[in-house]
């Protein structure tokens, strides 16, 4: 019985020691910039989430950043402890274009101005921004380098992304939009490897044993295309012609060392600043003063420009942006 | 006199064709294997050459080396949830020294494998001397060492780890004799297991804290010993993963090994271990890991849509699981022919 109440009194201890070692010390005086996110393991969310909270901190918020892992359930109970802790303004990478609707809906009610990311939702008026990146846009310039690369004829795969995810379903609709339309371009593959890099990297090598004639990889994002590119380096093919998009350090590292042709960059950081700076406008004027939703176009990097991009931002788009405000 | 000698053939005649209807279902998982292998063969020539099985192999290292710590923690009744989550947090450790120089190759492997040792102690002290049911137990270590992972690589991946240390690409990309490491490691871990299981009183000892606990402890085995080598074995194999998967992707991503353990688990039920402990072979989860992995690439060589994939995947494992205990009511309803033919053929 002691000894329970010891090991009792030791986990509380340590959990508590845990806990305090896991806050920081907070201005409470400040307002409160909100931030969801899919997650905080993928260098793209990653990024998305530090520059959304530095640019918050720049203009006075304090910061709390929180993942949703792509399910709504959570994501719900996620807005409402937002609303609960009184926030000034919600960022918010939504979990699913129809799931998240209500979610939304409920935080504007409360009074919560609410500021997509990333991620659309499938009902205007309910949030007061929506900043996306054009996938579509993005898909087809990736589809048009790819087909030039490949000569316009031969075999090729393609890895699709998570099959539920509305991104994945745009940027195959992108891609093939370029692709179908040329006659010799052959697919003789669509494996999903749900966005993973070890995923894409066993499917490609089983392809290739199938397809010993293949000759390109499409991927629906940069860890599938890096998967691809390792096994497709594993199995001596350096020549197959590999694109990607997302514009991930690692990706852009891999066209420079001739691993990945091409990827199209996401400009993450870019629209993480403008809706904390439209935000901050919105609570200091009533309005945003840009139209709802706002679509930013995706860049394209190959080994001519790779140079010009680090962590997701064009380097003097930081620069563009200082000049707009 | 005449009637007893036609009883006598009848049952002879019975207990022959029991035995052998318990033969095919004891060989289930190698003869649904055979058959896979030939369907695919059939179906896509390139199926049947050997570098497609080299690659097959490879891929099916993975799981199969999970499989082997989860079967012995199987085998006393238990169950390890947290190896994927292992396995990733020992590739970040791998990349961690590979990446900042902290003396390449051999101290990223040590290192690795030391982290997994802390987990699976962990999960043998919360077990053993905690009480806490291991199912709970390995969940929470799911969680602690997926957020380790994260934490100490604030979710950035260490990549190009080739380009620091040469060496660590063998591990995962390497050949011998061409066959590809990783299927060298896996075989020489399945056959140090199956000496362990059937050769050295801890092997027994794990069997018989499966099958009765109590009945172990009266009989003087150390149930918290041998309860923590499983666990500890079971970290260490994911250690490996954790360590083939860095190399073969030549980066170490925080996030791998996400739901690799329930591809171990399956492979483990696949082979004709029993989830409630005290009954299976190690053999048997090599054999369900192949099923599995035989499936998997057979099914994207076809071109087969990845959700058909998961639904005959899941059909798979709950079939096996079915005519597993199919198996266990046939041999009870046929022990009595089976024990009036030959009195030693009780067992």
């Amino acid at each position: 019985m002691r000894r329970m109440a010891h090991t009792l009194v030791a986990s509380m201890a340590c959990a508590s020691a845990l806990a305090l070692f896991g806050c920081r010390r907070e201005d409470y005086s400040r307002p409160l910039a909100f931030i969801i996110v899919p997650s905080q393991d993928n260098p793209f969310f990653k990024a998305e989430a530090d520059a959304a909270a530095q640019r918050a901190q720049v203009l006075g918020y304090r910061t709390r950043v929180e993942a949703h892992d792509d399910d709504a359930y959570r994501q719900d109970n996620l807005i409402d402890s937002a609303i609960a802790e009184n926030a000034a303004i919600l960022l918010l990478d939504n979990a699913g274009a129809d799931s998240s609707i209500s979610a939304v809906r409920r935080a504007t009610k409360a009074g919560l101005p609410v500021f997509l990311i990333d991620r659309a939702i499938e009902a205007d008026g309910i949030a007061r921004a929506q900043i996306i990146a054009d996938n579509s846009q993005g898909a087809t310039a990736v589809a048009k380098i790819f087909m030039n690369a490949m000569g316009g004829e031969g075999e090729y795969a393609e890895l699709l992304g998570r099959e539920s995810d509305t991104n994945a379903q745009i940027r195959t609709r992108g891609f093939h939009s370029i692709l179908d339309r040329v006659p010799k371009l052959q697919m003789v593959e669509a494996q999903s490897a749900n966005w993973s890099q070890s995923e894409a990297f066993q499917k490609t090598e089983t392809i290739l044993q199938s397809h010993p004639h293949l000759k390109g990889i499409i991927a629906g994002n940069d860890t599938m295309a890096l998967g691809a590119a390792a096994a497709a380096i594993g199995a001596g093919r350096k020549d197959l012609i590999i694109v990607g998009f997302d514009g991930s350090p690692d990706a852009i590292a891999a066209i420079q060392r001739g691993e990945l042709k091409a990827t199209a960059l996401q400009p993450a950081v870019l629209i993480a600043r403008l809706a904390v700076d439209e935000a901050n406008h919105f609570r200091r004027t009533g309005s945003t003063g840009e139209p709802e939703r706002q679509i930013i176009p995706c860049d394209l990097v190959d080994a001519s420009n790779a140079s010009e991009f680090r962590n997701f931002e064009h380097i003097s788009s930081s620069a563009n942006l200082a000049s707009k405000r | 006199m005449a009637t007893m000698q036609i009883l006598t053939q009848r049952d002879r005649l019975a207990s022959s064709s029991a035995r052998t209807a318990l033969l095919i279902l004891r060989g289930r998982a190698f003869i649904v294997l055979v058959l896979l292998v030939l369907t695919f063969s059939a179906l896509t020539p390139l199926f049947f050459t050997g570098n497609n099985f080299a690659i097959l192999s490879k891929h099916v290292a993975l799981s199969a080396i999970l499989a082997i710590g989860m079967t012995f923690a199987i085998l006393t009744g238990g169950i390890d949830l947290s190896v994927g989550s292992v396995a990733g947090l020992s590739g970040i450790a791998a990349g961690y020294v590979i990446a900042n120089d902290h003396g390449g190759t051999i101290p990223a492997i040590l290192a690795a494998i030391a982290v997994a040792v802390v987990v699976g102690l962990l999960n043998g002290f919360l077990i053993v001397r905690a009480g806490v049911a291991p199912f709970i137990a390995t969940l929470g270590t799911l969680y602690m060492a997926r957020g380790v992972a994260l934490l100490s690589s604030s979710g950035r991946t260490f990549p190009n780890l080739a380009s620091k240390s040469e060496a660590f690409a063998i591990v995962g990309q390497g050949s011998l004799l061409h066959v590809p490491v990783p299927v060298c490691i896996m075989l020489l871990l399945y056959a140090i297991a199956t000496f362990i299981a059937s050769r050295t009183p801890l092997g027994r000892h794990i069997y018989a804290v499966g099958g009765n606990e109590r009945a172990a402890r009266l009989a003087g085995i150390q149930v918290s010993r041998v309860k923590v080598f499983t666990y500890l074995a079971s970290a260490f194999c994911a250690a490996i993963v954790g360590i083939i998967i860095a190399s073969q992707l030549d980066a170490a991503h925080p996030a791998t090994g996400e739901s690799f353990e329930l591809n171990a688990i399956a492979a483990v039920v696949l082979g004709g271990t029993s989830l409630s402990g005290g009954r299976g072979t190690i053999t048997g989860s090599l054999l369900g890991a192949f099923v599995i992995g035989v499936l998997a690439d057979g099914l994207v060589m076809l071109g087969v849509s990845e959700f058909w994939q998961m639904v005959i995947k899941g059909a798979v494992i709950v079939l096996a699981v079915a005519i597993d205990q199919f198996q266990v009511r046939l041999q009870a309803r046929l022990l009595p022919f089976l024990l009036r033919s030959n009195p030693e053929a009780g067992t």
